[in-house]
């Protein structure tokens, strides 16, 4: 939290303890413990109107329902009301262009942007109760400058899905997205990550921090392997269909997509590359300034409670940041590697980052796709 | 005195509204938009001011305006087949002289009822590699089912056939229109003057349904050229457009409004100065009419 926050959240304290002592006249010290919770319901209750949310499609009241209940039963009046986001950049563009939402949710490579960005502010860990049972990898990976500026939830791997009966790598590697034998059967991610792997695959160093003779070297593999790829998706249920339908025998993709091919009973492999794959988590991050700095507060600690992530692992197939969440589904289980808490970072695992010129990327990215 | 000046008033008053709202919602529009071309306007704070940076960057792009040119090719034979498809329908309609030509015309446009996104999305459950055709050919054994014809979908051929097949009702109606009106004297008088009925069809009711093609070929041509729905969904790599770039640049990756904006008004610019070509060419073709 910034300095101002630190000050405006002193102050509300001593704001509580006043209204307390005013509503309470004398009583409250009397009622002792059971005032404060009053007091600090009084507090709830002083911020008014919906809580704003900007969020991705299905983690609202179009499906996601269930992940916020415990919020909504605590505050009725205040219900979540939702704007969706289709990725970080659409967020931003929202955000600039006037959008207030007292919450929305980038995933971990762009936290220090919105972090440095002066739209946000940090979260206060201790009105989250669930707080305490996040993965601790996690809660530092949501850290910047030592302030909690996200809190981790849905998180998941970027990979590599193949068709068993079908594919027979050379090496478990990223190489298999570019692989010349399966033409026409390849389908990659919508993301300017792709160059990301394609550094990864080149053995830079810091792929997400590349120079210009690499983002060169990067740019021109995947022009020159683009001819292989069927399909670039941005959607799951496009990516299900087409690897579903046996269009697709190869794509990079996500945990739970491997769970859903399994489903249809199709041959497939949730592959590790050598070069490791990147893990995501998403943030939920507090727009400053927030009207409803607590109503905020409560909403992410519903959020991140046990219910909400085995809920969350079930029916979407995503990891959960809450560490005492289980799927039923062993599959998901394995896929996620959920029994290992480092399972996001080294040596498992890239953790995706910032990428320091993501605009200079954001456009090689999209000459890839024009070209 | 006072007729006078209430006829005076009639002609503002009348057009006031839509002008109003022309001005309000497509050229304030497009000048935000241009502001944002020449970055007057920025999406992020900080220092900014006019350029024509983004102009001379799109100009030089060899990219960007191969994509344009691949997308208006697409688009002109998309809307060349479409009027190809289209004026036989809207002849039977309008010439045959059939009773239930209103309701064959009702029924042609009955796809129109459905959403959009749905008849797009069902041409995937007939392109597929286990879609309708592809199994229709694996039952009379023209293709095993381990070599389907895969190009039939995420293609440019699936974007160009699912574009003809939303908008061939689009284009019947302007040709259905000229043609209905079209003085069937004039066929009768060139019967009589010892034109074949082909012969016929060239000189006479051709030229005379002209403005109704052109017409319908501006409908198609118009918003397919920065169609972008379409391809996103059956297009794969290969059917990607300028309407796609222009998309991806405004909400993916990293808002780039200003490349953004050159894009999205250089393709307004083309469509503007296309659609002014051909109404002059109309204007010419009707004067000796008259």
């Amino acid at each position: 939290m910034d300095e101002r926050g630190e000050i405006l959240e002193r102050r509300l304290s001593r704001e509580d303890l006043l209204k307390l002592a005013a509503a309470t006249g004398g009583a409250g010290l009397i009622a002792g413990r059971a005032g404060f919770a009053e007091a600090a319901r009084a507090q709830l209750e002083a911020e008014s109107g919906r809580l704003q949310v900007m969020d991705w499609a299905g983690y609202g009241n179009d499906g996601g329902q269930t992940m916020f209940a415990a919020y909504v039963k605590a505050h009725p009046r205040n219900k979540p009301q939702f704007t969706y986001m289709t990725n970080e950049s659409d967020a931003l563009a929202k955000l600039h262009a006037g959008l207030k939402p007292d919450i929305f949710r980038p995933y971990v490579g762009w936290l220090k942007y919105f972090a440095t960005s002066g739209l946000v502010q940090p979260w206060n860990p201790k009105l989250i109760s669930n707080f305490k049972h996040l993965n601790p990898f996690m809660v530092k990976a949501g850290q910047y400058n030592g302030k909690q500026w996200g809190i981790p939830d849905d998180w998941g791997f970027d990979a590599i899905l193949y068709r068993s009966d079908k594919v027979h790598p050379r090496s478990k590697s990223w190489g298999l997205i570019f692989d010349e034998r399966y033409k026409g059967k390849i389908a990659w991610f919508d993301d300017l990550n792709m160059l990301t792997v394609a550094g990864l695959y080149l053995g830079f160093k810091n792929p997400w921090n590349q120079s210009d003779a690499q983002l060169k070297q990067s740019q021109n593999l995947l022009k020159s392997k683009k001819h292989l790829v069927r399909l670039i998706w941005s959607s799951e249920t496009n990516l299900w269909e087409a690897f579903g339908s046996g269009e697709l025998w190869i794509a990079y993709a996500w945990p739970n997509d491997w769970v859903q091919m399994k489903k249809k009973k199709l041959k497939v492999v949730y592959m590790h590359p050598k070069e490791k794959p990147v893990a995501w988590v998403g943030m939920l991050m507090l727009l400053k300034g927030t009207p409803r700095y607590r109503l905020a507060h409560a909403y992410v600690n519903a959020w991140s409670s046990v219910k909400s992530a085995k809920w969350l692992e079930d029916n979407y197939g995503y990891g959960h940041a809450n560490t005492l969440a289980r799927p039923s589904s062993s599959d998901l289980l394995h896929a996620l590697k959920l029994t290992n808490p480092r399972a996001v970072t080294e040596p498992n695992a890239h953790l995706d980052r910032d990428i320091p010129r993501r605009a200079v990327y954001a456009r090689l990215w999209e000459e890839v796709k024009a070209s | 005195m006072v007729r006078r000046i209430r006829l005076g008033l009639t002609t503002p008053a009348l057009l006031g509204l839509p002008v109003a709202w022309l001005a309000a919602f497509f050229v304030v529009p497009i000048v935000i938009v241009a502001l944002y071309s020449f970055d007057v306007y920025t999406l992020f704070p900080g220092p900014h001011g006019f350029t024509l940076a983004g102009w001379r960057a799109f100009v030089h792009s060899s990219l960007y305006l191969g994509l344009f040119w691949k997308s208006v090719k697409l688009s002109l034979i998309v809307s060349a087949v479409v009027v190809a498809l289209a004026y036989p329908v809207a002849y039977y309609l309008a010439l045959s002289g059939t009773k239930r030509k209103y309701v064959l015309l009702l029924v042609l446009i009955a796809p129109f009822l459905t959403s959009y996104l749905l008849r797009v999305l069902a041409w995937k459950v007939i392109l597929g590699n286990q879609g309708v055709l592809n199994t229709f050919l694996f039952w009379t054994g023209a293709r095993s089912p381990d070599h389907p014809i895969s190009q039939l979908l995420y293609s440019r051929f699936a974007v160009m056939l699912v574009l003809a097949y939303i908008w061939v009702p689009f284009v019947a109606l302007p040709i259905f229109v000229s043609l209905e009106t079209l003085d069937t004297r004039l066929l009768e008088a060139a019967s009589d003057l010892g034109a074949s009925r082909w012969s016929a069809f060239l000189r006479v009711t051709l030229p005379l349904s002209l403005p109704g093609i052109v017409a319908g070929f501006l409908f198609v041509f118009i918003p397919t050229v920065g169609e972008f729905v379409t391809p996103s969904l059956v297009g794969g790599t290969s059917g990607y457009m300028y309407g796609n770039q222009i998309a991806d640049l405004f909400s993916t990756g990293f808002p780039d409004w200003q490349t953004g904006s050159v894009l999205a008004l250089f393709l307004l610019a083309v469509v503007a100065l296309l659609t002014a070509v051909f109404s002059r060419f109309m204007q010419a073709g009707q004067a000796p009419t008259r």
